[in-house]
């Protein structure tokens, strides 16, 4: 069957060598995973599975898999299998093998059997262009799997033969100490094997020809995606773990446990105690505190979050409103185009330094919280302003029509069409925007953080602090006018001051990672914010 | 205005004819010319002329509409129909391209003069268009949103503190003018519902219901049934057939068919922006008078 120019309509006998083919694809799939876990030391290579080292096993599975493709190929060639092979695997594949196994053969020479360079670079050449012509030339059932699982076989017979054991590392002899180091290279190797043979073995239960590649390029993007999960999960798990720790220390629930906490609200004053301790996030840094925290750290970063986006949110949709509506496409729409864009670009520090320079002598000269939510405020402006127009130039023309044609005025039409229908990609931008402000610390060193560690009893009070008077200006609030901290530049000072801070905060590791955990937290939560508002309007719009 | 109507008016002197082809445009102009009916013209144009930068899209259109009747303007794509439909209430400002020469009167009053009100026009002069562009809001908002912004009817909150909420007066509005779209009784559970959750023919309905809340006295149609199914389709023209009773309804359509069966007279545009004939509708189709036109509705051309 194999090479027919047409196969039958319905396969009856393919079904065994489709589970081989599956077994190896899942194979691929399992020792991907376990390089990407293995990369971010969650096993580390000497641990034992089942009496095995993990270095062993994956050398095991990976000759396995090697094997299991290579088979396959050669099954198909010689007709035990029913495939719809192409006439050649193709230039593309013919080339990336070629650059492989140069490599493969190039290292093997040189490292293995120490020879000069002619003599690997002969050898390299003899692998490169051996692995191109053994993809080019034959049938596709041979050309694209035999490279693929020699490359696996070789790897896992490396590891399995001890090669490569836990202990082995490259030294590159720079001038720098660099090294590859078996933690390293067995991971990276094992992903690279299982991609490569996992494209083989996906080609082979397509039974390659058109549905194989097809078959192919569904793994590898899926391998993809997955691999871009695991890396985000890994990183905030990693946080997670290092982080809680310092955050839930000493943290206690029961009745009376907490603090007591008083409201005064029109005269009267409500005293209550939280029904729990937490001292991280209910503490400053004192010299009496048995925990610190970072209170200050953490008021101060919704403050300005809050401040920057009560600021830029209604100028940045103003002004979306009067490029898109009002101002005629032209020259003057472009030049402010081109300027939101540049602006987005600028560095945090640029506009930190005219933070400092501009704003900070007009505030009383020190820095504050209103000068840090100010040039936050700025920061986040032109991203308001280029979603904010790419949301409303998205709202169909025909409702404008519509609504101007029953004789509404422009901005009616603006406020009860356009604006409603533009809402859910604005609050898309504005949660971009705080996810990148939040976390910045180059604006807030500059404009807005007083000392490292900040007292519990220097935590922003905004909305207590407003101050009322019987002649101009009516309202004051000092707080604004003072210097506190926020977590981004809390972490900052802590790593670079940290070695001196190691009596203010105990555990100064600790300290760090909790407070990367707790800056974590808000950013999500703001994020969590942003998107179930983003839901609220879209669900006005489509309910 | 007079009883029976002629065209010939003479233009004025500052418009010069602008036509590029004169023959065929005097031609034509003989061909209609005679077209006479009883009662008022609602809308009166002459000499109409529109130019989308260097393209003359419709090119010295006279005209005029009877009031109460329906009006169907066919030809082929890109003949100058849906300009000449948007000249008439103004929509082709929004076009900045756009160019008007001539005039529009309503009801002998020109529209296409400084100080018109185009809020006032566009209550006046309702448009239905092509595709159904419901908001993406209820349905009683869809409906009630031309009322409300015009202040007409207040459902705010002030005016609800203030006890002058017109919420009963809106009500009736809705029925009312959904029941004329002939739409209430399908959509009657569901005016809190989005209106995007609609079929398309029922859309199309409450974008007229919509359009009929404004009052408004002519009512505009740009190819409404075009992208509809033929059962949408038939209750969108008995639905105009009922709405002539009360309305001045001016409709394009492609569809020679829907021309025939729903419209009391029938103008021809053909390629280039000239209108070639308008006479009765019996006339157009049984015994047009230019051969182009009968080529036209006999399916030789077009």
């Amino acid at each position: 069957m194999a090479g027919a120019t047409r196969s039958a309509l319905v396969d009856e006998d393919t079904t065994h060598t489709d589970a081989v083919a599956a077994v190896a694809a899942g194979l691929a799939t399992l020792l991907f995973a376990v390089g990407v876990v293995a990369l971010f030391d969650v096993v580390s290579l000497t641990d034992p599975i089942a009496g095995v080292p993990v270095v062993t096993l994956v050398g095991g599975l990976l000759v396995l898999l090697g094997g299991a493709v290579v088979s396959f190929g050669v099954g198909s060639r010689l007709g035990f299998v029913a495939t719809d092979p192409r006439p050649t695997a193709g230039l593309i594949a013919a080339t990336a093998f070629g650059l492989i196994w140069f490599v493969v053969g190039g290292l093997v020479a040189s490292q293995t059997f120490g020879l000069g360079t002619v003599g690997w670079t002969a050898a390299a050449l003899v692998t490169g262009g051996g692995a191109f012509l053994l993809t080019a030339l034959p049938r596709e059932d041979v050309g694209s799997t035999l490279p693929a699982g020699a490359v696996t076989l070789l790897a896992g017979l490396v590891f399995l033969g001890g090669v490569i054991g836990p202990s082995w590392a490259w030294n590159l002899g720079w001038a720098q100490p660099a090294s590859f180091t078996a933690g390293f290279v067995v991971p990276t190797l094992t992903l690279f094997c299982a991609l490569l043979s996992g494209w083989a073995s996906a080609k082979a239960y397509g039974g390659f020809g058109a549905s194989g590649r097809h078959a192919g390029a569904y793994l590898l993007v899926y391998l993809n995606a997955l691999a871009i999960v695991g890396v985000l999960f890994a990183l905030v798990a990693f946080t997670v773990v290092e982080g809680l720790p310092g955050l839930l220390r000493e943290f206690t629930v029961g009745l009376g446990a907490g603090p007591e906490s008083t409201i005064a609200l029109f005269g009267s004053e409500l005293t209550f105690t939280w029904p729990f301790d937490w001292p991280f996030v209910m503490n400053g840094v004192g010299l009496l505190n048995d925990v610190n925290g970072v209170l200050p750290a953490i008021v101060g970063t919704i403050w300005l979050v809050v401040g920057a986006v009560l600021f830029a949110v209604p100028l940045g949709v103003g002004a979306a409103v009067f490029l898109t509506e009002y101002a005629e496409r032209g020259r003057f729409t472009q030049a402010v185009e081109v300027a939101t864009n540049g602006l987005w670009s600028t560095p945090s520090i640029v506009f930190g330094l005219f933070g400092y320079a501009f704003l900070i002598p007009r505030f009383g000269g020190g820095k504050s919280l209103l000068s840090g939510m100010l040039t936050l405020g700025f920061m986040l402006l032109p991203l308001v302003v280029i979603t904010s127009r790419e949301a409303m130039l998205a709202v169909p023309d025909q409702y404008r029509d519509a609504s101007v044609a029953l004789g509404v005025t422009k901005w009616q039409t603006i406020r009860s069409v356009v604006l409603p229908a533009a809402l859910p990609g604005v609050v898309t931008g504005v949660i971009l925007g705080v996810g990148r402000i939040a976390g910045e610390t180059a604006p807030i060193l500059l404009t807005m953080a007083g000392g490292v560690f900040v007292p519990g009893s220097q935590t922003a009070d905004v909305v207590g602090g407003f101050e009322f008077t019987a002649s101009p200006p009516f309202v004051a609030n000092p707080e604004l006018l003072q210097a506190t901290s926020a977590l981004p530049y809390q972490l900052y000072a802590l790593i670079t001051a940290g070695v001196g801070a190691s009596g203010n905060v105990g555990n100064p590791d600790q300290f760090k990672w909790a407070t990367a955990l707790v800056l974590l937290v808000v950013v999500l939560s703001f994020y969590a914010v942003g998107i179930v508002t983003r839901y609220y309007f879209r669900s006005k719009l489509h309910e | 205005m007079s009883e029976t109507t002629q065209s010939t008016t003479e233009r004025s002197t500052d418009q010069p004819l602008q036509t590029t082809n004169g023959e065929t445009a005097e031609e034509a102009r003989s061909e209609w010319v005679d077209y006479q009916f009883d009662g008022q013209a609602k809308l009166a144009v002459e000499s109409l002329d529109v130019h989308y930068g260097d393209d003359h899209a419709l090119k010295d259109v006279s005209i005029e509409i009877p009031e109460e009747s329906v009006t169907a303007l066919i030809g082929p794509s890109g003949c100058g129909k849906s300009t000449f439909l948007r000249s008439l209430n103004r929509m082709n400002d929004r076009i900045e391209s756009a160019r008007i020469d001539g005039s529009v009167a309503l009801e002998g009053e020109e529209i296409y003069q400084d100080g018109v009100d185009l809020v006032e026009l566009r209550k006046r002069v309702g448009m239905v268009f092509q595709a159904p562009n419901p908001f993406p809001k209820s349905i009683r908002d869809n409906v009630a949103y031309g009322p409300r912004k015009h202040g007409d009817i207040e459902t705010g909150a002030l005016a609800k503190l203030l006890g002058r909420s017109d919420e009963e007066q809106e009500r009736e509005l809705v029925e009312q003018s959904l029941r004329q779209a002939a739409l209430w009784d399908e959509v009657v559970d569901r005016l809190d519902d989005n209106a995007l959750g609609l079929s398309g023919g029922q859309q199309q309905r409450l974008c007229i219901a919509r359009a009929l809340a404004t009052d408004p006295e002519v009512l505009l149609m740009d190819e409404p049934a075009s992208a509809l199914d033929p059962i949408a389709t038939s209750k969108i023209e008995e639905l105009i057939h009922d709405l002539a009773e009360e309305y001045t309804v001016v409709i394009v359509t492609h569809n020679m068919q829907q021309a025939a069966r729903i419209s009391d007279q029938t103008a021809v545009f053909l390629t280039g922006g000239e209108l070639v004939e308008y006479d009765d509708t019996d006339e157009i189709f049984e015994d047009p008078e230019s051969q182009r036109v009968e080529d036209y509705v006999s399916g030789k051309f077009g």
